[in-house]
């Protein structure tokens, strides 16, 4: 079975697309990109409660790297289209996540999203989003609707850890885009230093 | 211009919304929060300003405090209305006598 890197963001769906890959039995390093100040230290504890419980599922130890991502949402916010804050925000957590893979000598990255949930999962989004990445992408979910992944959530015991209280990412603009042009995209983000802002995040990086 | 706290959608923090909405001018307010040695991230269309509990000042007034204890949020409320004031009496500069 294949290597892979799978973002993890303490919500509903991560949990569950990443139950569906260890069943297959493929080998799963985590990302977690803490957003923090935008967050609290909620979507880290979820994380890490999520991964200890399918740990012991599928008895595979499942490393967790922890990203900082807050002052990469920072640098956006100060240069860029907030418009397009979303769909940026996310070609640097895949960047990221690349790293990571090649530094595991993983062959794909993974993701909850499934089509339409929320404004940054449209299709011209995640095509913007992932534009920025080479190695492929696997959906588990992309078909599901949120009643069929709550179902599993909650029967693989995850549901309850993702829906305790937390804080919502507060740089989610007020109207995110839900259709993006990649050439708007990489315009705005040549307004920033986009090898600078990764090499400085995977720096200081940490393994759980 | 506030009314009061109430628990934010996600259960995980207090926020206050102003009533009518307003814009706040964020330098001033960063400026104000700096002098009283408040630790400040300024992201332009907000702040986060590092009271205990932590805080978050968006442009158009929307407060948000990172707690769950309602006690701590009204605290840091009450501080935070405070410095708001204190912004808005900068913008206006110095009032005399008469």
């Amino acid at each position: 079975m294949a290597r892979g890197v799978m973002l993890m963001s303490g919500g509903i769906d991560s949990p569950v697309a990443l139950h569906y890959l260890l069943r297959q039995e493929h080998e799963v390093v985590a990302v977690h990109m803490d957003n923090r100040p935008f967050t609290d230290d909620s979507p880290l504890e979820k994380v890490v409660d999520h991964l200890a419980l399918l740990r012991e599922r599928y008895h595979q130890p499942i490393p967790l790297y922890l990203v900082p991502h807050g002052s990469t949402q920072v640098t956006l916010m100060r240069n860029t289209d907030r418009h397009v804050g979303c769909v940026l925000c996310r070609r640097f957590m895949w960047r990221s996540a690349e790293r990571v893979a090649e530094r595991e000598g993983a062959s794909f990255l993974a993701t909850g999203e499934a089509l339409g949930q929320v404004a940054s999962q449209t299709l011209s989004n995640m095509r913007s989003a992932t534009s920025s990445v080479r190695l492929p992408i696997v959906r588990p979910l992309i078909g599901f609707d949120k009643s069929e992944i709550e179902a599993v959530a909650k029967s693989i015991g995850t549901y309850g850890i993702s829906t305790r209280p937390g804080v919502c990412c507060q740089a989610v603009p007020d109207k995110p885009a839900t259709r993006s042009n990649l050439v708007q995209i990489l315009r705005e983000e040549e307004r920033v230093d986009v090898d600078q802002i990764v090499e400085d995040c995977l720096r200081r990086a940490t393994i759980l | 211009m506030y009314h009061t706290l109430r628990v934010c959608s996600n259960s995980g923090a207090y926020e206050a919304i102003p009533d009518p909405p307003r814009n706040l001018d964020l330098v001033r307010v960063r400026h104000a929060l700096e002098r009283e040695g408040i630790a400040v991230v300024d992201a332009r269309v907000m702040l986060i300003a590092g009271l205990d509990p932590e805080v978050t000042i968006s442009r158009n007034g929307k407060l948000l405090f990172k707690t769950r204890d309602p006690a701590e949020a009204e605290r840091a409320f009450e501080r935070v209305k405070a410095l708001l004031a204190d912004a808005d009496g900068t913008a206006r500069g110095p009032s005399g006598p008469g």
